[in-house]
């Protein structure tokens, strides 16, 4: 079964029978079929996550100083992925840029849909690879040894509360450095002391999860659970890998246990909160403290995510370090999307030259300072502009937002292999259930195992049949050196 | 209801063109066939080919094995499908129903026909008109927690709203999906029903009020049969509509709390446009139109038994 | 016997104001969100009054007018899918109303049984084969899949139409030497010209409305307005204001053809009952 276009031209097809048929009706317009971009232009399909806004308003410039046209667009997530692989299938050449999830990069690599970047990376003397943070190129752009991506926005997740309440209530800040001190139990504790209280004449919650499966309750459960040394896999990413489900641990349940006590503090409409949801709650004020993507370390200052208004806690919230697990070290949840070459562009050069100047360190700057829409896009994954002071100004929590990167291992928090997105439904359904049910965390993580397992043989991914690669951050950090060093 | 034939014309033709004649209904059918069966074909086909292979976009790009009747067994046995079957049906059954009784009740008002009431008429079809994927973000708007105006009203009205969000609560979730259905299609169920009880001839309404029969006796001898034709189109139609309700579950609960509104539709999308599971989804493809096709061929026998063509 | 009949009056009128609160109120409350600032969309209770504002109708039509294209788009593919259908539509409906075939009651049902197929299901073999005759992006490619959606449903509805025009008129003219196809442009057809307008109002609504081909067929330059709804709904935010003014501004051509036409669709929208 296979879907070769052939050879037959457009223009043939335009004379066929059927079209022409319609043509005589009088209707030529309609046939306007998606044209082989004209040589100097750049097709570029995007997200419209929060880097979007930030990036289009920069293309202007992009295209002054290339004399390239950008011909720039975005999708919601859905009809991203859904266009993206129906083009795959049909081996059409749709775009010579897209954007790419952190989920999806070890599908798209190696289906073949999306090149290499090794080769352009190795040639080219100034893209200054070593300035882009490691964990995060190792976490979302490479896979099997391969830069597949370059990181346009990167995300880690972080905390962020209320100071004038937790002023008004005596209780003392979270810290913005990760200690021993700062502990799961110490988070929860701390939210309990809110339990119950009002503020400013409102009742007020401790907190706000995401309850909506399947990926966002996924999302910022998986911080928890990562935190508390939880793997979904028995060996993955190291070699060999073994995809048999170890949901059954003492971490996974004690997570599931603390993620339920969160929610009993969260306002009870959580349960159906997809990402924003739980940003745009705090923005409204009556949430005292919670941790998500830092995206929204700069989204709640805003009211609407479009609109650039100023939220009503936009001079009252600060931010500070995840909490950890006692006696383990933090691993904090990396992702973001990046920005690779589909192997059906024909010019693939074109779109290589967007990337490196769309993720460099002086576009992604002034992507920063763009003052529309309230300064909306701080996801840096470049490090040197987290010590950039104009940066800085804009955005204060750059340091706390810098230590979690550094953290930071996407890999293991949500494994981005074959099927990841079938056994995330899964465990997604689960956790919805468990916030409003009363089953028994081990009962109900037992049979999501189960189904993981049965999933997982379906797809072939048990016993692993492909080979492995030993993934780790330094075999990674070695690539970077060399490609670099060219 | 008997067809009106035309009789084969008197004057002779030339051979050609009796071919033309003979053949005539079918040439005037055959291009809309054509077109239809090269349009649903393709798709059919490559569902069925590809659910005998394993064939899953995140593990490969090609189908990788033929695997018979796999795909099929793992489908039953999903996790889900159980529930999105039921949650589907139960929504095309009282979906349905309630639709065309309500439907039925206003168009008995509407055709008390007093001045104003065409304003009324003419206002009402409007949520029909309406894309499904929008109804999905007025009913999300709506039934907000915090400020949904649906929300607002039942705590007006002093009727229990779930802590967690109308949609948030497996005991309500399902039923405001209903709800918005009925929102949607109610009107049109109530339009189509006033248009057909418009067309019975008023004599035999008269004769039967001389006889003495009473208003109810009227409708549900007289009235009913009448339009019982335009009753088993339209029914049938919203049936095969609601078995495929996709886009209102995407943009309200995408399936939750749970699997409480999980959908067939739904489940095709998830499996097919986010899991990429082209070989499972083609053949959960094939149950549900296989499922379909069942009670709509039952529904037809029994429906259309006495009819004429 | 007379306040009897001023009751029932008055309930019927009261009836009609529910209807009109149930089903057009939302409505309205859609379109207020879409006029209101953001700051009051979610008040409690819910706020009657407020400063009206075009603000995000400028954004969606003018700047940056995302929206504005993809409402001419839109226009574009469903009247094209409206042009396409009636040829194939129309005939089809008229040989199924006025001879004698065999096996009508299965052509019939087999017309109706395609609007069973799940559309979500069929996205990546429509890509795929729209892909094949390379019309991929084209707005052709969405108002050829958009038949299958259009015409059953418009040859079910138009038969009705054409049953309902006297068999005498044709076999007048039959009597007068006129052939098949002069008395079915020159008698039928303008006679069923109402039932061609709800056809075709009809088939204008279920293009202009689906979501699902567009998701996967239409490209930068011929996307649909349902897809930029979805556009505001995205996952790190949603901007309900622009969400209401796009889907209100998708509402809009719907609702004017059918208050327009209103008269044809009471007039024939029985699906062939009562006459016959």
């Amino acid at each position: 079964m296979t879907f070769d276009i052939g050879n037959m031209s457009r223009r043939n097809m335009l004379k066929s029978a059927s079209a022409a048929a319609l043509l005589a009706s009088g209707v030529s317009s309609l046939v306007a079929p998606r044209r082989a971009a004209a040589a100097g232009t750049v097709r570029v399909l995007s997200v419209e996550d929060p880097f979007f806004f930030a990036m289009k308003a920069m293309i202007p410039e992009y295209e002054k100083e290339t004399g390239i046209k950008v011909e720039l667009e975005s999708l919601s997530y859905e009809a991203l992925q859904t266009r993206l692989v129906s083009a795959f299938v049909a081996k059409t050449s749709d775009a010579d840029v897209i954007a790419v999830d952190q989920m999806w990069l070890g599908q798209y690599l190696d289906n073949g849909w999306i090149i290499s970047l090794n080769d352009f990376i190795a040639e080219d003397s100034d893209i200054d690879l070593s300035d882009f943070i490691p964990e995060v190129l190792y976490s979302s752009n490479m896979w099997r040894g391969q830069i597949g991506t370059l990181p346009v926005a990167a995300y880690a997740q972080g905390v962020m509360y209320r100071k004038d309440i937790f002023d008004e209530f005596g209780i003392a800040a979270p810290p913005s450095e990760s200690s021993e001190d700062w502990t799961w139990t110490k988070y929860l504790e701390t939210l309990k002391a809110l339990e119950g209280k009002s503020f400013g004449g409102n009742p007020l919650f401790p907190t706000v999860v995401c309850g909506s499966q399947p990926s966002p309750i996924t999302h910022m459960f998986t911080q928890l659970s990562v935190s508390h040394g939880a793997s979904w896999f028995k060996s993955f990413p190291g070699a060999p890998w073994d995809f048999s489900p170890e949901l059954t641990g003492p971490a996974w349940v004690k997570s599931v246990e603390i993620y339920r006590q969160l929610y009993k503090l969260s306002p009870p409409e959580a349960i159906n909160y997809v990402w924003f949801d739980a940003g745009t709650r705090f923005a409204k004020g009556d949430i005292g403290m919670f941790y998500w993507w830092t995206p929204y370390f700069y989204l709640v200052k805003n009211s609407g995510y479009m609109t650039g208004k100023k939220s009503d806690v936009m001079d009252k919230y600060a931010t500070a370090a995840l909490p950890k697990a006692e006696g383990l070290p933090q691993t904090v949840s990396l992702g973001g999307y990046s920005l690779g070459v589909p192997s059906s562009s024909e010019r693939q050069e074109a779109g290589y030259a967007f990337i490196k100047w769309a993720t460099s360190k002086a576009t992604q700057k002034k992507m920063a300072l763009w003052p529309d829409l309230n300064y909306q896009f701080s996801d840096f994954a470049r490090a040197s502009l987290y010590e950039d002071a104009e940066v800085k100004a804009v955005y204060p929590y750059l340091d706390v937002q810098y230590a979690m990167m550094k953290q930071g291992n996407g890999k293991i928090t949500r494994p981005p292999v074959p099927g990841y997105t079938a056994v995330e439904s899964v465990l997604g359904l689960t956790l919805n259930q468990l916030l409003t049910g009363s089953e028994d965390p081990k009962t109900a993580l037992e049979r999501t195992n189960g189904l993981f397992e049965s999933i997982l043989k379906g797809n072939l991914m048990i016993p692993y049949q492909k080979e492995s690669f030993a993934d780790t951050l330094d075999e990674a950090k070695t690539l970077i050196g060399t490609l670099g060093k060219a | 209801m008997h067809a009106t034939t035309i009789r084969s014309p008197q004057a002779l033709s030339p051979v050609r063109k009796s071919f033309v004649r003979r053949n005539l209904p079918y040439l005037l059918i055959a291009p809309s066939v054509v077109m239809l069966l090269g349009l649903i074909a393709y798709p059919l086909l490559f569902a069925l080919k590809s659910s005998f292979y394993f064939w899953n976009l995140q593990v490969g790009p090609q189908p990788l094995a033929f695997v018979g009747l796999d795909n099929y067994v793992q489908a039953i046995n999903a996790f889900d499908f159980r529930a999105a079957l039921t949650n589907t049906l139960i929504l095309s059954v009282v979906g349905t129903a309630t639709e065309f009784s309500l439907g039925l009740a206003i168009a008995l008002v509407l055709l008390k026909a007093l001045p104003g009431m065409n304003v009324v008429r003419a206002l009402l079809i409007l949520p029909t008109t309406i894309a499904p994927i929008v109804v999905g973000f007025l009913f999300r708007y709506l039934y907000d927690p915090g400020g949904g105006l649906v929300t607002w009203v039942l705590q007006s009205l002093w009727l229990p709203v779930p802590a967690e969000g109308i949609l948030g609560s497996p005991s309500t979730a399902l039923a405001a999906i209903l709800f918005v259905d009925i929102w949607q299609w109610t009107p049109f169920f109530a339009i189509v029903i006033y248009a057909s009880l418009l067309a019975v001839p008023d004599e035999i309404i008269e004769a039967a009020r001389l006889d003495r029969a009473s208003a109810w006796t009227i409708l549900m001898r007289i009235k009913l049969p009448l339009i019982r034709r335009t009753a088993i189109i339209i029914v049938m139609l919203r049936f095969m509509q609601i078995f495929n309700t996709f886009d209102t579950v995407l943009v309200l609960t995408r399936g939750g709390p749970g699997t409480s509104t999980r959908t067939l539709g739904y489940s095709l999308y998830e499996q097919g446009l986010v899991n990429f599971n082209v070989g499972l989804v083609s053949a959960q493809t094939w149950i549900a139109v296989l499922i379909v096709n069942i009670i709509v061929a039952l529904y037809v026998f029994f429906a259309f038994r006495n009819e004429e063509w | 016997m007379k306040s009897r009949t001023t009751f029932y009056t008055a309930l019927t009128y009261a009836a009609g104001l529910l209807f009109l609160a149930v089903f057009i109120g939302p409505i309205l409350w859609f379109l207020a969100l879409a006029i209101r600032s953001a700051e009051t969309a979610f008040e409690m209770p819910p706020q009657l009054t407020f400063e009206p504002t075009l603000d995000a109708f400028r954004h969606i039509l003018v700047d940056p007018g995302t929206n504005a294209p993809q409402l001419v788009n839109s226009l574009i593919v469903a009247i094209g899918a409206v042009l396409l259908n009636l040829p194939f539509s129309v005939p089809a409906a008229y040989a199924l109303s006025r001879f004698k075939l065999r096996g009508k009651k299965n052509i019939m049902l087999w017309y109706l049984g395609l609007l069973m197929a799940p559309p979500v299901a069929f996205l990546i073999p429509y890509f795929v084969l729209i892909t094949r005759v390379g019309l991929q992006g084209s707005y052709l490619s969405m108002v050829l899949v958009l038949q299958t959606l259009t015409i059953p449903f418009s040859v079910w509805l138009m038969k009705s139409f054409i049953d309902e025009v006297p068999a005498e008129l044709e076999e007048a003219a039959r009597v007068d030497g006129a052939r098949w196809h002069t008395i079915m442009w020159r008698i039928t057809l303008p006679i069923v010209r109402p039932g061609i307008i709800v056809t075709s109002m009809f088939a204008f609504v279920f293009a202009w409305n689906n979501a699902a081909f567009p998701l996967v067929l239409s490209s930068r330059s011929t996307a649909t307005l349902p897809i930029g709804t979805l556009g505001y709904f995205a996952t790190s935010g949603v901007t309900w204001n622009y969400i209401a003014a796009a889907a209100v501004l998708a509402m809009i051509p719907p609702m004017i053809i059918f208050l327009v036409f209103d008269r044809y669709v009471v007039r024939g929208l029985t699906f062939g009952s009562v006459k016959g």
